[in-house]
């Protein structure tokens, strides 16, 4: 399970983790040494944030610059990865190279200021990834004492600002990072508290994908030995042997003849396997097509989505457009709406001078693209934008 | 997740990027092979993307000071798996007696980054997959699956381009750049041994312990201490692994000759 840790700058977020990967016993005695001797040379008490900001410039402005992820061994064998990602606004791409990778977040605020901008921002981030297991943290209730009245305080306001955006988190805790207080277990300074710790939260998830239909999506044509095969990454689904398929976008029905994994072939593969596929129709089939047994993967060539811009799009601008082996060039056509966090909406001209926002656009392409509706997770439901040879824009399908 | 499930997933990945840069450079790409356990696991990995029948050369970054065991494994497997070997050497330093008495830092610089520039260079490379982990070092850690080298050579760790679920950095650039490919981020050393295990891959020797102690990670014999250990076969390696307090790069000197050693050396282009 990847977890992935967001909020405000000076949440605790680094803390939080390298606390928890302290009281599991998942560190390394090098690496405990490491921070140690560098917390010595700058003054200052053992920083637990260290264990993940490596980076001299992190260590020295006490600030998280690039998104890292580690490992965090519990003693029921489970095996969390954590991602850290930095807080700060002007570092918002490296926040959301971290979360796009997660299955669950853990959104940590402080307990006396919860709803920063940077807080509903992420929040919305994560809104947009399809990250549907979210853990509201609300830490530093050292601060407050370890008071009831100030984690009840707090999750008021958190609870109707996540009502607002429309967002359901599983569970709000109160937690200490500093202190290690209710990360694995609930603790003695807050007997008030009857609820799961942190850890116990997380154990909750099992992170199966559900069943549904076949989609392979063509990556390259390689020729071995005379043979020609598609290879790519089963995206959903399974697939057997002698099953007819769909190839998209030709709109050809063909057979499954050979399914080649290394040096034997194989009679069945499932979702996430590389393989090589050998059908009927290989003339028909190149880098980007889709080959499905279902007709939910649709082929369009206007494309209906929200994006997360990190900078600013505008109609009847030229694009580029990637969904997973698929490229293709593209204009934005219509801008419908502009938001930044929720309630807060933009005209155009704002939008221009702003370094990241949400927006509903209308994109269309100079070649048909095979997409789906986005249901969380899906490949074909997601695309990024390039522009300037850098990814500056990811979007959902609507 | 279970052992069966576990590798097919980490494998999935590491494949799907390995063909993806393959799709965007073809001629250009090369693999780095140091023999060691993850570069060896990724020279596996490439030939599986490639259902057996490699593309690409082999670029191994010789600094004269590896184990004789490696230099053997190397020929041994070269031969035996059929591959485009290219050994790359910074022969000017080699000449000039380079050596850690000069400087861990001085050392690795030349004989690695130098040597591995110069082959870049010669043979016209644009892009490089090459075996590094996140659970390795911290600083690893921060990588990217697709990393870009400026002219200089240089890691912008301050400014990493975005990637996003499996879209990547993929764009060509002119001049004397070139892109770093990590296929195996994502493993971690435990998987790894699991992985040689499930696959049969053979290791070198180094690996397994003789008269108490066995090599964590190799590379040079000047800066490599063996751990304490009875493990000497993969099925104890991975018992080991499960239990060990030490970290796995404890026994490489040059990781630990001054504070920050690793950001340094890696911001100049070290692997």
């Amino acid at each position: 399970m990847k977890v992935v840790v967001v909020g405000a700058v000076d949440s605790g977020k680094s803390t939080l983790i390298g606390r928890l990967l302290y009281e599991s016993g998942s560190l390394h005695h090098g690496v405990t040494k490491d921070v140690e001797n560098s917390c010595r040379r700058l003054g200052r008490d053992f920083e637990f944030a260290y264990l993940l900001d490596s980076f001299e410039e992190e260590r020295r402005d006490q600030l998280t610059i690039d998104t890292t992820q580690v490992c965090c061994k519990i003693r029921n064998g489970k095996k969390f990865i954590f991602i850290d990602a930095p807080g700060h606004r002007v570092l918002i791409k490296n926040m959301l190279c971290g979360a796009s990778y997660a299955d669950i977040a853990i959104l940590v605020m402080d307990i006396l200021n919860p709803l920063e901008e940077q807080t509903k921002l992420h929040a919305l981030i994560l809104k947009f990834l399809g990250i549907q297991s979210i853990i509201l943290v609300l830490n530093k209730i050292d601060k407050a004492s370890f008071k009831e009245s100030a984690f009840l305080e707090s999750k008021k306001s958190t609870d109707a600002f996540f009502q607002r955006i429309g967002l359901e988190p599983e569970y709000c805790l109160p937690v200490s990072a500093k202190e290690g207080c209710n990360l694995m277990d609930r603790g003695k300074e807050m007997p008030w508290y009857q609820g799961i710790s942190l850890l116990e939260a997380l154990n909750m998830y099992s992170g199966r994908l559900p069943d549904t239909h076949f989609c392979f999506s063509t990556q390259d044509i390689y020729s071995i030995g005379g043979q020609t095969i598609a290879v790519g990454p089963i995206i959903s689904g399974r697939i057997t042997k002698g099953d007819t398929v769909n190839i998209l976008p030709s709109n050809r029905k063909s057979k499954i003849k050979i399914i080649r994994s290394f040096n034997k072939n194989k009679s069945k593969a499932a979702v996430p396997e590389s393989v090589g596929l050998v059908l009927d129709n290989m003339e028909s089939i190149s880098r980007g097509c889709i080959i499905s047994n279902s007709d939910i993967p649709k082929i369009a060539e206007e494309i209906k989505s929200k994006v997360f811009c990190l900078t600013s799009l505008n109609e009847g601008q030229k694009i580029k457009l990637r969904c997973l082996n698929q490229e293709v060039s593209g204009c934005v056509k219509k801008i419908k709406r502009i938001w930044e966090s929720y309630g807060k909406q933009y005209d155009t001209e704002t939008a221009k001078k702003t370094d990241a926002y949400f927006a509903e656009v209308s994109i269309t392409s100079d070649k048909p693209l095979i997409t789906e509706q986005f249901t969380g997770s899906n490949s074909l439901g997601r695309f990024v934008i390039e522009k300037d040879n850098e990814i500056c824009a990811v979007g959902i399908i609507c | 997740m279970n052992s069966l499930t576990m590798p097919n997933e980490l494998e999935s990945k590491s494949i799907y990027i390995i063909r993806e840069v393959y799709w965007e450079y073809r001629d250009n790409l090369a693999i780095l092979w140091s023999m060691g356990k993850d570069s060896t696991t990724l020279l596996h990995l490439t030939r599986k993307a490639f259902l057996g029948c490699l593309p690409i050369p082999v670029v191994h970054i010789d600094t004269g000071f590896k184990f004789k065991e490696i230099y053997d494994f190397r020929d041994k497997y070269a031969k035996k798996w059929n591959l485009k070997l290219i050994v790359a050497r910074n022969d000017d330093a080699i000449k000039d007696k380079m050596s850690t008495e000069k400087g861990r830092f001085d050392c690795c610089n030349a004989l690695k980054t130098e040597a591995l520039r110069k082959a870049i260079a010669k043979l016209g490379f644009k892009a490089l997959l090459v075996g590094i982990r996140r659970d390795e070092h911290s600083i690893r850690a921060k990588e990217r699956y697709f990393s870009l080298r400026n002219d200089e050579f240089k890691w912008d760790y301050q400014n990493q381009p975005l990637e996003v679920w499996s879209e990547y950095y993929k764009t060509k650039q002119d001049g004397d750049t070139h892109l770093r490919i990590h296929p195996l981020l994502h493993w971690q050393e435990i998987d790894i041994w699991r992985y040689i295990k499930n696959e049969k891959i053979p290791v070198v020797s180094l690996y397994f312990s003789r008269n108490g102690k066995r090599y964590r990670s190799i590379g040079c014999q000047c800066c490599c201490e063996p751990v304490e250990s009875t493990a000497d076969n993969v099925n104890k390696i991975i018992k080991e692994i499960q239990f060990t307090n030490i970290s796995e790069r404890s026994g490489r000197s040059q990781d630990k000759e001054k504070e920050y050693m690793m950001q340094k050396l890696r911001s100049l282009g070290y692997m």
